[in-house]
């Protein structure tokens, strides 16, 4: 079994999230899930299955574990560190007042996402060799594999996506999501179509004023409207396309705060709704409502604290957009009936058609 | 079989010209099988066997004791029987055809026009005016149903059974056995101990006889009473598994034959359904948390285990059991959630809506998923998913992937199992004269009573479904039947 003690590499991980980044550089020999994690996340282009992905290449590399079990105890405890690592990171992020600066990487569940598909991954191949060294060259190569795939996702899901958007087309975007800027772009300027898009501002964050200072950017006709104004702006709009964080197991998304509020009055108004998600976001989970993701119950939800809820209506000073971004959840789900279609790099899916493909997948 | 294939083969067979009406087709069955039952006696004179006479003598020769030529004469009459047969239009197994034999003379007279069987005693007016009664008494629209089954444990047509099936049709038929799951795994051992005891005859092998000695054992408890779904998708995996062990070469000897097949049907009971039960209860505990209220329906064997299994790892919850009549099998599920000291509330189908006032989650179990998502389970079932659903209460099924069908069913009248209707009807046990307006329903005309055992619910009421491999939309269910079964199959032949 594992040898646990103060000096082992786990052992330092697990007291790394509570020390976090500004610790003192530890021994460089050690694997650091964390540090590796939040390094592959600099990159803005990194999405964030794929650079938990990245960690376990990682890990697998400079792991010295002497035997398969071990080795892979050890793999499953770099997935729980990374795992609590993504939790702080979206609460440290929402503690900060940096609400004008960007954080595409606070998704926990884009993180499960990678996890769980790496320990798929891993699960399907270790059954096979005896030999630890053949296992890891085996997971390397496969890796390295399944990674180059996954650059490729994105601009496939791109050219899936494109084909929805037809010319004088007026689409409603929520917030900021990485692929649908893709998709509108690739519309743009590959397909030379003209549409115009209606960004929400995608309160706290308010990532949809950069969604529209890079539409802008590349000649797209855009306008920022309130999270609060969809209903009045939606009359005029034909179509909306919201990204995904995750897709679960019944075909319904877990996006950015907002997006089920959107999808609702979407419905009521029979307008299409479209997710746009790579496949590596699908992640074998199956909310039945609201308050059971595997995030943090936000405050808002039970009000045992009463005195602070009531400060918060009273307080007007600094801190007040700091305190609701706190006590509000970052991450809502919309149930599959209130998506028309998914747009992924697998094709065109219906809800319904995401939990054959995770079988598929994890059976 | 095609028409004109069918009016080809007579013509050939020197049967009267083939007419194109169908009056004229069913004339010329009716010939060409009186040709066949001619040519059975000519056959049996002529190789001159007393024993190989009319095909329903009964009084045949074992095969042991027959000579070479004995027979070689009986195979032969086989192959003329079923050549026969096929031009007559019947299907091919001498089972099949003999059972639309049966079927077709029990039919006609209830077409009514006793005049076409003048060769059968004059009917008794009495007893025919017993059976118009009855007929005014059934629901017209469910005829194709077969009427509830009464064993006949007397007759001497049982005697080459084995008595564990005798016993086990005798629980099924009372009523004493059931739930899908205790229903299978019973008949499974039940044919495990059959293929165990099964000694095959001097001349065949066992792999090659024990198909056809398992057949009237499966006959039999279907005459009991039908089979659940899942029952009839395990008898369908295990004349796979015997068909399968005809085909290996080198042959098996018997011995390892019979345990191969006994083993084989240990891992199915405790890979699909022991152990199945046991991941639908561990998975099922993702989704229940303190300060559920969760209500249930009826009995299930998973849904119990999953509730006392919540209750054993101290989440605090309540439980809200509805239940029907006639059977009140919630009564069983309330005894021992009570007794594990759960918080219970009971109360009947009627007040569901009532109830669901705080009901955070519904569990239900089910007998059979249907290929198009949809849920056949104890009747009652889609009116409890249906009201939960409209109040937007998440509806969670526990089915082991066993019970997945390749069947597709839109409503709950195709295919249903009728229940005895004198169960609707009250009894006052100490009062047997009651006034009760049920108690003498049979005599009063057009006055029906109908008591179905199951019904469909359609997926768009079912949130998810807890399977052995994970939680899944219940769309998903014809992946999960083509998929699975192809890896549990591989999973049999690697081990």
């Amino acid at each position: 079994m594992i040898h646990s003690g103060a000096d082992s590499p786990i052992f330092v991980m697990a007291t790394e999230i509570e020390k976090q980044a500004d610790s003192a550089p530890l021994d460089p020999k050690l694997f650091n899930a964390v540090e590796c994690y939040h390094r592959f996340l600099q990159d803005p282009d990194m999405s964030t299955p794929v650079a938990t992905f990245k960690v376990f290449t990682e890990f697998i590399r400079c792991s010295q574990a002497p035997t398969m079990t071990e080795f892979l105890e050890t793999l499953r405890q770099v997935g729980e560190t990374i795992q609590d690592a993504s939790i702080y990171d979206s609460n440290e992020w929402k503690s900060l007042n940096n609400s004008r600066t960007r954080n595409p990487h606070k998704a926990t569940i884009a993180t499960l996402a990678g996890i769980h598909l790496f320990n798929q991954f891993v699960r399907r191949n270790s059954s096979d060799f005896t030999e630890l060294e053949d296992l890891k060259a085996t997971l390397l190569n496969g890796s390295a594999r399944i990674l180059e795939k996954a650059a490729s996702a994105r601009e496939r899901v791109a050219e899936t996506g494109a084909q929805f958007v037809h010319d004088n087309a007026v689409i409603l975007v929520h917030s900021y999501s990485r692929t649908v800027m893709n998709v509108l772009q690739y519309a743009a300027n590959v397909q030379n179509k003209r549409f115009k898009v209606y960004v929400t501002e995608g309160r706290p964050t308010s990532d949809g004023l950069v969604a529209v200072s890079e539409l802008q950017a590349s000649g797209i006709p855009c306008a920022a409207v309130l999270d609060s104004a969809v209903g009045f702006i939606l009359d005029k709009v034909d179509m909306i396309f919201v990204g995904a964080e995750g897709v679960v197991e019944n075909g319904g998304i877990i996006n950015q705060i907002g997006t089920y509020q959107i999808a609702l009055v979407a419905k009521a108004l029979s307008k299409p709704v479209y997710a746009i998600a790579e496949s590596y976001k699908f992640v074998r989970l199956y909310p039945l409502n609201q308050y059971d993701l595997p995030s943090i119950v936000p405050d808002i939800v039970s009000f045992s604290t009463r005195r602070k809820s009531s400060s918060n209506a009273l307080d007007l000073g600094e801190n007040h957009s700091v305190d609701l971004a706190m006590s509000n959840p970052s991450v809502d789900y919309t149930p599959p009936q209130y998506l028309t279609l998914l747009l992924t790099d697998l094709g065109v899916l219906t809800p319904s058609g995401v939990s054959d493909e995770l079988i598929k997948l994890y059976l | 079989m095609s028409t004109s294939n069918q009016s080809h083969e007579m013509s050939q067979h020197g049967s009267k010209a083939s007419a194109s009406t169908s009056e004229g087709k069913r004339k010329n069955q009716k010939t060409s099988r009186k040709a066949v039952y001619k040519r059975y006696n000519t056959l049996g004179q002529s190789s001159g066997s007393p024993a190989l006479g009319h095909p329903q003598s009964g009084a045949r020769k074992s095969l042991k004791d027959m000579t070479k030529a004995e027979r070689r004469a009986l195979q032969e009459q086989k192959v003329l029987e079923k050549q026969d047969r096929k031009a007559a239009g019947l299907p091919s197994s001498a089972k099949k055809a003999s059972e639309q034999e049966a079927h077709r003379k029990v039919a006609s007279p209830k077409i009514g026009s006793t005049a076409n069987t003048p060769q059968s005693p004059a009917p008794d007016a009495e007893k025919q005016a017993k059976k118009q009664q009855k007929r005014l008494n059934e629901v017209p629209w469910l005829s194709h149903l077969d009427p509830p089954k009464k064993p006949n444990t007397a007759s001497n047509t049982n005697k080459d059974l084995h008595p564990a099936v005798l016993a086990l049709g005798l629980r099924f038929a009372e009523h004493k056995m059931v739930g899908s799951n205790a229903r299978c795994v019973a008949m499974l051992m039940t044919f495990a101990k059959i293929i165990q005891d099964h000694k095959p005859p001097s001349d065949a092998s066992f792999s090659r006889h024990i198909q056809k000695y398992l057949d009237p054992h499966i006959a039999y408890l279907l005459s009991v009473r039908p089979m659940s779904l899942s029952m009839r998708e395990c008898i369908r995996w295990l004349k796979k598994e015997i068909s399968e062990i005809v085909e290996e070469d080198p042959p098996l000897t018997d011995e390892s034959a019979r345990n191969r097949l006994v083993e084989r049907i240990e891992y199915f009971i405790k890979e699909r359904i022991t152990v199945a039960d046991r991941l639908i209860v561990e998975n099922g505990m993702q989704k229940i948390q303190n300060g559920d209220v969760i209500l249930t329906y009826a009995k299930s064997s998973v849904v119990e285990a999953l509730l006392l299994e919540a209750k054993r790892s101290g989440y605090e919850f309540r439980v809200v059991v509805v239940d029907s009549r006639p059977m009140f099998e919630g009564k069983h599920l309330l005894r021992r959630l009570v007794s594990a000291g759960i918080d219970c509330t009971y109360v009947l189908l009627s007040s569901i809506y009532v109830v669901l006032k705080d009901v955070t989650k519904v569990i239900l179990g089910a007998h059979a998923l249907l290929n198009n998502g949809a849920v056949y389970s104890r009747i009652g079932t889609a009116m409890v998913a249906m009201a939960a659903s409209d109040k937007q209460i998440p509806v969670m099924v526990c089915c082991e992937t066993y019970k997945f069908v390749n069947r597709t069913q839109v409503d709950s009248l195709v295919l249903n199992e009728m229940g005895n209707p004198d169960e609707l009807v009250v009894k006052k046990s100490n009062d047997e004269n009651s006034s009760n307006s049920l108690t003498n329903w049979r005599d009063v005309p057009n006055l029906r009573l109908l008591n179905l055992h199951y019904d469909v619910t359609p997926s768009k009421h079912i949130t998810l479904v807890v399977t052995e491999v994970g939680l899944i939309p219940c769309t998903s269910a014809p992946v999960i039947w083509r998929e699975y079964n192809e890896e549990f199959r591989k999973g049999v032949q690697a081990k």
